[in-house]
């Protein structure tokens, strides 16, 4: 499935080519050693290392009230509280698509609303694509069409370590058929314009072969910039430039003309880092500027997001149910209402909570109103024992799998790395299934 | 097992067996030779019902991406047309952009077995097979999107040669395992992200300086040299433009003795007659289909009522973006392979144009004398969601049902069209051949759209009724490989179904190639963009469609 070419460097086999599913911008170039079931990343990010980093110890077994059981047992017990609830939450849902697919029969059958952890980002952002839509691009076009690229907020490196380095490559020296950006003018080079900031030393190492500018605006005002920069582009007067720190309104309307004169202008946020309040307003503004740009030239949003596979959680529920995420399910039905489902509202009146997070130890939310069935990273420190714990597998670690990538089309491949000793998402949720009487 | 369906009156013209009492034994899931009635076997009662093989729909697209956006903009439709509860509810729905198991159950209903997903990206395929895998009931298949690639675009454009354009082409049929090809809007889309508005058969594109011609031309050489069985499944320069009649002409005309398949020709049958500048151009296609065999159509009939329209083709998407009803819509380029267009639309039959577009669809299908060159789709949901087949086989079945229909719309519509005067009327076996017998032969799918030994038991028994619209709604009983699998119009089992690809062999040099241009341009690598055989169908693996020698 997946090349992850490998060879031994003494006791360890090193892999290559490894597909990292942690943040969703799906690197698949990563390198690792393996010794036995010990994992020490050489090629990976800060963040995709410490999560690949593993040990030899041996996993922690399955727990039903804090006593060691076996998965049978654990997934019996699991079983036996799901179908005495009537108001089950599924939470986290950070897992492959096989194992959401699992996860979502059980909430099917016993009934349960779904919700992913990261998946706050998603609907600001839904707040315009479902209700208005917007045009975006995909990794690969933003990386060899984008001559103006606008980040709007943070350093996208902050959570998306190799963003800049993927999205935005300079031309090579000498030049190279292939080498990315294959339609941008290397005289003119490529502009990256952050509003809000600032950049980190290291992405302003990374962006040296291009024209860098940095709009500094406070987090808190970063809405009211991208709401100036598309009134300048549609030429209309901007009284919402007010509290815009000095010279930001001079700076946005270059910033306007200089997107005009682009050819492939590319708007960039990540909705999940923004205020709360305005990670909306945001995407509503870059989609905007979209709009008015493609009347005359071209230009796309990328919205940056998808950690732990809640692009693949998201598409899973349009195909399985027809709705996103924040929908309860069962009893033949679905029924979509994301403020109530959402899962801090849902947890207020629920009775069951189900957590899944197999990509890192998050525990699950607080939560004191019944059982909690945790299907979760073996490193997960509780901060109450819940009453199943069934240790999981890593996709992409322990076993093989699919997420999707935040652009959303891409849909990659995960590939084991390490004898698998913990049992995958899907195994746990299909063990319960069992338990509950239906084959998965 | 052996099953032996008894006493129907049999439909097979593809053994050219025309409305003959006769019996059809299956035995473990195939069609096998008549033999006499053995003890053990399953006998089904079939009098007083027609026999067919199960429908095929070579058009409709079901799964991937540009469905999912459909379903995200959707939601009132979902929320109108949930699942039936009960037993095999999937807890989905919607009519427009139908959740997976929706599609499965819907299909089958009808007596569908086999549904063709028209246009998979190629970076989206992983997706569109992951939402196939969970489609119930229904065999699937991908149509691969070229001829808007940047890598296929460089390779013509440097002009190296048509053995390399072929390799490619046999690479990504192998990486997307998908079974035909498909163009939409040669150059077009590729076009548009250069900031192209427009482009014409003869025009030259941006940057690569081809015609879509050329492009056309090229990929026709491949599929036909590599013997993928299906011709290219061309979507047109200019869909939905009035005027573009003369492009489908000209583009009927570019084919240069090979194969071609024209699909949802309605949208590409439109004149500028009139005050209104919009006329039916289906009398000339008609005439073109009708004088050159090597080109085959489907219709894409369009149905009154709200929908979707999901489309590669951002380029005209975009065109058509202010007429979005409710207004919304999604546009994505994607990844150096195509791009996707999903509008929501709502025909009316009070809309001159909307009516126009009804009337033209009809004309093409009564004009149009070869049945075997034309296959019943609405390219769902872009003319009207699938579910609407019973309906429109009725509308082609039943002159005075069409007559009533055609007295309701538009009256300015009504004065354009020549439907009033076509007096012909589908048979039940011209119904057999553009639902099963021609999908599956133009597919090259031998052990389909037939009922001859050999053939998946596949077989439908709809009850005889005057009201073709009903009796095409609720077949009396649908089996999937020889399993039944619907009951008087109600699912009563779900089985898996089996997802075709072909395999074509190419240079190992393209390998090479390829890794280098993924790894380099695209930034992601070739062997993550590849599918494996496993991937396929729960592990599954595809079924594997045999190459033209
Ligand atoms: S940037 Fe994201 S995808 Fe890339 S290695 Fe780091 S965590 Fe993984």
């Amino acid at each position: 499935m997946t090349s992850g070419a490998s060879d031994t460097d003494g006791a360890a086999r090193i892999v290559r080519d490894v597909v990292c599913g942690f943040c969703g911008l799906g690197c698949d170039d990563l390198e690792v050693a393996v010794t036995g079931r010990a994992i020490a990343p050489r090629r990976a990010c800060p963040e995709a290392a410490r999560l690949l980093a593993r040990t030899d110890a041996p996993p922690p077994s399955a727990r039903i009230a804090g006593t060691p059981a076996s998965l049978e047992d654990a997934a019996a017990a699991a079983a036996r509280h799901l179908a005495a609830s009537r108001s089950a939450v599924f939470s986290g849902l950070g897992a492959d698509l096989e194992g959401l697919r699992r996860l979502y029969d059980i909430a099917m059958v016993a009934g349960a609303s779904l919700d992913h952890a990261a998946s706050a980002g998603l609907f600001a952002n839904l707040e315009r694509l479902a209700r208005r839509g917007w045009i975006a691009a995909t990794l690969a076009e933003v990386r060899n069409r984008c001559d103006v690229l606008v980040v709007l907020g943070a350093d996208p490196a902050s959570a998306f370590a190799h963003f800049f380095e993927r999205a935005m490559p300079s031309a090579p020296v000498p030049a190279d058929a292939d080498a990315a950006p294959l339609f941008v003018p290397h005289a003119g080079g490529r502009s990256v314009v952050i509003v809000g900031g600032p950049l980190s030393d290291t992405s302003r190492a990374q962006l040296t072969r291009h024209d860098v500018v940095e709009i500094t605006v406070p987090e808190d005002r970063i809405a009211t910039a991208a709401a100036a920069l598309s009134a300048a582009l549609a030429g209309r007067a901007t009284e919402a430039l007010a509290g815009l720190p000095l010279g930001v309104a001079e700076a946005l309307a270059l910033l306007a003309g200089r997107l005009k004169a682009a050819r492939y202008g590319v708007l960039t946020w990540n909705a999940a880092t923004l205020p709360p309040e305005d990670a909306a307003a945001v995407a509503g503004a870059a989609a905007e500027a979209v709009d008015i740009l493609n009347v005359t030239t071209r230009a796309a949003v990328f919205p940056l997001g998808g950690r732990d596979n809640v692009t693949g959680a998201h598409q899973l529920a349009l195909w399985r149910f027809g709705y996103p995420l924040r929908t309860v399910v069962g009893a033949g039905t679905a029924r979509h209402v994301p403020d109530l489902y959402a899962t801090a509202t849902a947890l207020a009146d629920a009775d069951l909570l189900l957590h899944a997070s197999a990509f890192r130890p998050d525990p699950p939310p607080g939560f004191d109103r019944g059982p909690v069935i945790a299907l979760a990273h073996p490193g997960t420190a509780f901060a109450r024992e819940p009453e199943v714990f069934i240790p999981v597998g890593t996709p992409g670690v322990d076993h093989a799998g699919h997420v999707f990538r935040m652009d959303s089309v891409i849909c990659l491949p995960l590939q084991g790395l390490r004898p698998a000793e913990l049992p995958s998402v899907a195994a746990a949720a299909r063990a319960i299934l069992a338990a509950l009487g239906r084959a998965a | 097992m052996r099953t032996r369906i008894t006493g129907g009156r049999v439909f097979d013209p593809a053994n050219a067996i025309i409305d003959q009492v006769r019996d059809i034994l299956i035995e473990d899931g195939r069609i096998i030779a008549d033999a006499p009635p053995a003890p053990g076997e399953d006998v089904i009662d079939a009098t007083g019902a027609i026999v067919l093989a199960g429908g095929i729909d070579l058009h409709s697209h079901i799964a991937g991406g540009k469905v999912n956006l459909g379903r995200l903009l959707m939601n009132e439709d979902r929320l109108l047309h949930p699942e039936p509860f009960g037993d095999f509810c999937g807890c989905g729905g919607g009519r427009a952009a139908p959740t997976t198991h929706a599609t499965g159950c819907r299909y089958s209903q009808m007596g569908y077995t086999a549904v063709f997903e028209p246009a998979v990206v190629g970076a989206n395929a992983r997706h569109a097979h992951l939402e196939m895998a969970d489609i119930p009931n229904i065999d699937t298949g991908g149509f691969l999107v070229l001829g808007n690639d940047d890598f296929l675009l460089r390779l013509i454009a440097q002009g190296e040669g048509q053995q390399a354009v072929n390799d490619y082409v046999a690479w990504m049929l192998r990486a997307t395992q998908c079974c035909a090809i498909k163009i939409v809007n040669p150059g077009g889309i590729n076009a548009f992200k250069f900031n192209g508005r427009a482009l014409d058969l003869d025009e030259t594109g941006p940057f690569y300086g081809l015609t879509p011609r050329r492009i056309l031309n090229t990929l026709q050489r491949a599929v036909s040299e590599l013997g993928v069985p299906h011709p290219i499944h061309l979507h047109g320069c200019n869909l939905g433009v009035p005027g573009n009649v003369k492009t489908t002409l000209a583009t009927i005309g570019a084919s240069e003795g090979f194969p071609l398949h024209l699909t949802h020709i309605q949208f590409h049958s439109y004149g500028t007659e009139g005050d209104r500048h919009f006329s039916s151009g289906s009398a000339e296609i008609a005439e073109a289909v009708n004088a050159n065999p090597h080109i085959s159509v489907d219709v894409g009939q369009i149905m009154f009522g709200q929908t979707v329209t999901a489309s590669a083709d951002l380029m005209s998407q975009y065109r058509n973006h202010k007429i979005a009803d409710p207004k919304k819509w999604i546009g994505m380029d994607i990844e150096m392979d195509a791009a996707c267009g999903v509008v929501p639309f709502n025909y009316r039959d009070t809309s001159f144009v909307n009516a126009l577009q009804w009337a033209i669809g009809l004309e093409l299908f009564l004009l149009i004398e070869d049945p075997w060159r034309v296959y019943l789709t609405t390219d769902h949901p872009n003319g009207g969601p699938f579910t609407s087949y019973p309906h429109l086989i009725r509308l082609l079945m039943d002159k005075p049902f069409r007559d009533d229909h055609l007295g309701r719309i538009h009256k300015a519509a009504r004065a354009h069209t020549r439907l009033a005067e076509i007096s012909r009327e589908y048979t039940l076996e011209e119904i057999a051949v553009v639902t099963r017998a021609a999908p599956a032969r133009t597919l090259g799918l031998r052990d389909r759209g037939h009922l001859g030994p050999g053939a998946r038991g596949d077989v439908v028994l709809y009850e005889e009724q005057p009201d073709r619209e009903a009796m095409f709604a609720a077949p009396r009983l649908v089996l999937k490989d020889g399993k039944v699998v619907v009951v008087n119009g109600e699912v009563v089992e779900l089985v898996d179904g089996r997802t075709y690809a072909v395999h074509p062999p190419y240079d190992p040099l393209m390998d090479k190639r390829l890794e280098r241009w993924f790894d380099e341009a695209v930034g992601l690598k070739a062997n993550h963009y590849r599918i494996a055989d496993g991937e396929i169908r729960n592990g599954q693996g595809p079924e594997i469609v045999e190459l033209n020698p």
